[in-house]
């Protein structure tokens, strides 16, 4: 492997120091000149029609500078397909927006909500994925009958995937030796929960110029999305450090809007920032998801058929899910070799909270319930689940349908070392017993072992732009829409270019998140930063690093091609006596700028394994994580710290703890979110990490110059479907929803029938 | 957050004349932990006109050991109950409770008396306004408790009636099982009470105008062995699902004094006695802790989703009498 001088070296972040002295700013530090605050009235019902609304009073409350409702708000429209008013006539969630208010305080915005007058005609609700499809169900939306979503999403491509539909069913079945049928569910919505609450600021220059300073996971898309559904207006779209979104905060028009329509209103700067309840209870969570499926198999582990009715449950309203209903499609064929499949999506409203963004996007939804179908068949033709994927597991030359719906086929490696180094590492052999049964068995505790797989093909998804510019002290600057989000990318790509260019990483800079100044970006999603990303940056580097070469070579009276360059300096390969600087060539008043472009390529897939360790208290239910091992591959390590950082965060984020006791617990009856608060809703602290280690090999990929790939989307997603195999092995008994609560090991274990359950429930 | 208005006491006769003057629209704020979230989430129906920082008393921060026992000072942080090398050799049971509550910066802010007073964490009652408004449950004069058909997993198993909240105080279990008492200041003088009498269905016993200052625990048996368990599903920062506190005496094999308490299984610590009983007089082996264990649960009457918190409080109780 070649030796860098920075790229897989270990080396500071960039922001590191600011973030942890607390002088970056984020969001909510930021504050402008007669600047007002924004502040959300929220529906009180899941599902009711508006009579009446009455400012009068809010509006003579001093300080308060503008109330706005379903009739005055701008017609902007967000969602998939568009169907999101910012503010409607009718409400669809407990949290639903019914007034905005902007006022000179926070404190008087939340006073101004309270005289708002409301009336109210309540509607039934629905909160169940197949009783919202029910013909008697109540309706969200006049024109989705059934509740029904339309399939398809414009970005993906005119025929995007949205089922999984291969082969031949029957003769699946006639393959098989045997056929398996289950229903699971992974329906605890789990909020991704990032620390820092979703945040923007509006300002408006005229009638037409909207500035948006937001918290966004991709402001170069934002800008992009918000001109397209707010019709004519000009969008410049500032990135600003993001405190944390795994996906959540990456489309940011939910809050954004409100923000704008408050500082048109009042011609001032406004700000919008969620609190914690907010964010838990009116912003978005996973996707609920349930599979009846069948599975046909052999007795040597292949598949010959597999069908399922997967119900994709997204809440008031689809932010983006028939996008992750693409993806997740298109994951599930990486994980699984079988020639016929009919997996067919169903995306549903129900009057709950709605689904968003979150990592994993789709696939980590879908794998939590189909995985364990699949679990059905390993356990009767007694595999081991580790060979099971080994085997299935896509490898090079082996196709799969993607998001666009065209069929594409692998170009990238074989993960079988990856999964072989993380089953050593964790000890499978040692520690795995069979399908149903514990590890070890010490009194009233029990361990069991699961494993869980995901992957996708998303590292090469959509475009990325970059400029590198050269200046002639030697510097380099990055012009680039990317906004750090928590990851290191802003300083990964720094490294890529000092270690092109040779020169000191402090050299080289990222110009602020702004649209207005650098080319389109994408953003750092889908574990797309390493290799899309990185790739424009890179051609940019490189290109900029020609043009001064370009410029140089006379100098030296040599061709471009015999130059070099470190620290600053250029000379001839091989007779580094004879050096000139970069302004020899730049002179003064120049400097080079090199245009980088990343076109998309979905024949790289990426992997991610996840071995679980648990241990069950039989006599109270209480589940622990012991260790988690995840294994994987990814080409060439760019920064360390940062890779293992990732990994390190499969624990939390709607991930791992989701099949533990991260849940959004809804009362069907009111339609009440009842835990938006960090100690209801259980969030691990750093108290209390599982011992965790990490198998990473790097086998080069056909990506890039440093043949590197990124992960960090995946990390959590193999996570939950293995403790729930992990749990099952310990208790000898199969639960069949997440998360894995006291309740639910106590009620497997048959240790509640002694009482009468529900005595007055 | 609304705003109010906010004294530094100097004395206890200080805050009993503001609370006499205020009539229940004073609030008293030792720690904080607790009363700026209910403040802050508008939980309840009414807010305060004047909050009164008591932290300023500072002689209620105190802990000291007599022939009797010890006595605490009401305003005395969590941290220093666990850092205390009184508590640690002959009241560990404080430390030990003191030390699962919430982090540790909440227990260097948290008081003695505040842990006794805080406020139920149940979700209904705890619902923040701003997402659709408060709920006006029961315990806030509604007509009825939304658990009873909703999501009461953390709810009472015992002794409930119309509300079903449970007392989260993990400092009243022990204290309950310790026997302690304490002192109250009020318009009307001083008075003691039991730890076993100051919670009442809605709350306590403690009326507009007193405030607890001082907590006095009997001296326990050097012999007896004091354990107290907390079932969570977190290590850190929960409250308890359900809580066990044990001090049990053993004379030459024979259980010869027992005394169980269970906690977040009702709005009291809950003594049982039934359990108590049996074991006194007996050889404590397996059949019989279970015995006793089961007999502590006879009275349950678990709601529609937490019959769980049965099983759990029985292996609690198993597990504090057997001292594993």
């Amino acid at each position: 492997m070649k030796d860098y001088r920075f790229i897989g070296k270990a080396t500071t972040r960039k922001d590191a120091l600011d973030i942890v002295t607390g002088k970056t700013k984020f969001i909510n530090d930021l504050s402008f000149p007669n600047m007002l605050y924004a502040k959300v009235l929220r529906s009180p019902f899941p599902h009711a029609l508006i009579k009446s609304i009455d400012t009068a009073k809010a509006m003579k409350l001093p300080g308060v500078k503008a109330v706005l409702t379903y009739k005055d708000i701008p017609d902007w429209m967000g969602g998939l397909p568009r169907h999101v008013r910012v503010l409607d006539s009718k409400v669809r969630y407990v949290g639903d927006a019914v007034a905005l208010v902007a006022a000179e305080t926070e404190e008087i915005g939340e006073e101004a909500l309270r005289l708002i007058i409301v009336e109210y005609e309540p509607l039934p609700a629905v909160y169940d994925v197949e009783e919202a499809m029910q013909p008697e169900a109540p309706q969200l939306y006049e024109q989705f009958p059934g509740n029904v979503l339309p399939r398809g999403i414009r970005v993906f491509g005119p025929n995007p995937l949205q089922e999984v539909v291969i082969g031949d069913i029957d003769q699946g079945i006639a393959e098989a030796d045997f056929i398996v049928e289950g229903t699971y569910s992974y329906e605890n919505i789990p909020n991704p929960l990032p620390p820092e609450s979703p945040g923007a600021i509006a300002v408006w220059e005229g009638e037409d110029t909207l500035t948006v300073w937001s918290a966004s996971q991709g402001p170069h898309i934002l800008k992009v999305a918000l001109q397209k559904m707010m019709g004519s207006s000009n969008v410049r779209s500032m990135g600003s450090p993001v405190g944390g979104s795994y996906g959540s905060k990456y489309m940011s028009w939910q809050y954004v809007f409100p923000a704008a329509a408050l500082a048109k209103a009042t011609r001032r700067p406004v700000k919008i920032c969620y609190g914690r309840a907010e964010q838990l209870a009116a912003f978005t969570v996973r996707l609920g998801s349930r599979i009846h499926g069948k599975v046909g198999m052999k007795m040597d582990g292949s598949v010959t058929f597999l069908e399922g009715d997967w119900f994709v449950n997204t809440g008031a309203f689809s932010e983006m899910a028939q996008g992750m209903v693409a993806v997740g499609c298109g994951e599930a064929q990486l994980m699984l070799k079988c020639a016929n499949w009919n997996l067919k999506p169903k995306v549903v409203c129900t009057n709950r909270t709605a689904s968003g963004q979150v990592r994993g996007f789709g696939g980590q939804e879908l794998k939590c319930a189909l995985v364990p179908i699949l679990t059905l068949g390993m356990e009767k033709a007694n595999i081991d689940p580790v060979d099971f994927f080994k085997k299935n597991y896509v490898k090079p030359g082996e196709g799969y349908y993607w998001r666009d719906g065209e069929w594409w086929v692998s170009k990238g490696i074989d993960f079988t070392n990856a999964i072989e180094e993380g089953a050593r590492v964790f000890g499978w052999q040692e520690k795995w017993q069979g399908w149903l049964k514990p590890s070890s068995v010490e009194g009233t505790k029990r361990r069991g072992v699961g494993v869980g797989v995901h992957g996708n093909a998303d590292v090469g998804e959509d475009v990325s732009e970059a400029f590198v510019r050269l200046d002639p002290d030697g510097k380099a600057i990055i012009y680039s829409g990317l906004a750090e989000h928590g990851t290191g990318q802003r300083s990964n790509i720094c490294k890529m270019v000092a270690e092109i260019l040779q020169i000191p990483l402090e050299w080289v800079s990222v110009t602020a998140a702004d649209s207005s100044i650098n080319p389109f970006e994408f953003g750092p999603v889908g574990s797309r930063g390493t290799y899309a990303i990185g790739s424009a940056v890179i051609e940019a580097a490189e290109k900029a690093k020609k043009q001064l070469f370009d410029l140089m070579a006379p100098k030296f009276k040599v061709t471009p091609e015999e130059l070099e360059t470190v620290n600053g300096m250029v000379y001839v390969k091989g007779k580094d006596e004879e050096k000139l600087p970069w302004i020899a060539g730049l002179g003064y008043h120049g400097t080079c700028l090199g245009r980088g472009r990343f076109q998309p390529d979905f024949t790289l897939p990426n992997f991610m394994m996840i071995f679980t360790e648990v241990e069950v208290d039989t006599e109270t239910g209480k589940v622990d994580l012991i260790k988690v091992v995840s294994a994987t591959d990814v080409g060439q390590i760019i920064d360390p710290p940062s890779l293992i950082n990732q990994l390190n965060g499969c624990l939390g984020s709607a991930g791992i703890d989701s099949a533990l006791f991260e849940e959004t617990v809804l009362d069907t009856r009111l339609g009440r979110i009842m835990n938006p608060n960090m100690i209801d809703y259980k969030w691990r602290t750093f108290a209390e990490l599982p011992e965790m280690e990490h198998a990473i090999l790097e086998t080069p990929f056909p990506s890039h110059r440093f043949h590197a790939i990124g992960v960090g989307e995946i990390a959590p997603s193999p996570g939950p479907s293995a403790v729930l195999m992990a749990v099952a092995n310990a208790i000898g008994v199969r639960i069949y929803d997440y998360p894995l609560t006291p309740d639910k090991i106590l009620s497997a274990l048959g240790k509640m029938d002694t009482l009468k359950k529900g005595g007055r429930g | 957050m609304k705003a109010f208005a906010h004294i530094n006491a100097c004395s206890v006769g200080e805050v009993i004349q503001l609370l006499a003057k205020y009539q229940g629209k004073a609030k008293l704020n030792a720690g904080g932990t607790d009363l700026l979230g209910v403040l802050k989430d508008r939980i309840l129906p009414d807010y305060p006109e004047l909050i009164i920082n008591i932290k300023t008393i500072t002689q209620l921060n105190s802990i000291e050991e007599n022939d009797e026992g010890l006595r605490i000072g009401a305003l005395t942080p969590l941290i220093n109950i666990i850092a205390s090398p009184l508590v640690e050799k002959t009241y560990s049971i404080l430390k030990e409770a003191a030390v699962t509550v919430a982090s540790p910066q909440i227990r260097n802010m948290a008081t003695m008396g505040g842990n006794l007073c805080q406020d139920t964490r149940c979700w209904y009652y705890r619902y923040p306004d701003e997402i659709g408004g408060m709920i006006k449950c029961f315990r806030k004069g509604g007509k009825t408790c939304p658990a009873v058909t909703g999501e009461n997993r953390y709810h009472a198993i015992m002794e409930a009636r119309k509300c079903f909240a449970v007392c989260p105080s993990d400092m009243a279990v022990v204290l309950t099982v310790l026997g302690a008492t304490l002192t109250i200041a009020g318009g009307g003088g001083t008075r003691d009470i039991s730890v076993e009498e100051f919670f009442t269905p809605m709350g306590n016993v403690l009326v507009p105008d007193e405030m607890i200052t001082m907590i006095n625990i009997p001296k326990p048996s050097p012999v007896a062995s004091q354990n107290f368990l907390k079932f969570t599903l977190r290590k850190p920062i929960d409250f308890a699902i359900v809580s066990a506190a044990s001090l049990i005496t053993i004379d030459r094999g024979i259980c010869t004094d027992a005394r169980v308490i269970l906690g977040a299984v009702a709005w009291k610590p809950i003594r049982v006695s039934e359990a108590e009983g049996f074991l006194r007089g007996k050889e404590l082996t397996e059949e019989v802790i279970a015995e006793g264990a089961r007999l502590a649960l006879v009275g349950a009457k678990p709601l529609s989703k937490n019959a769980y918190k049965v099983d759990i409080a029985k292996t609690l109780v198993k597990r504090a009498v057997a001292g594993c």
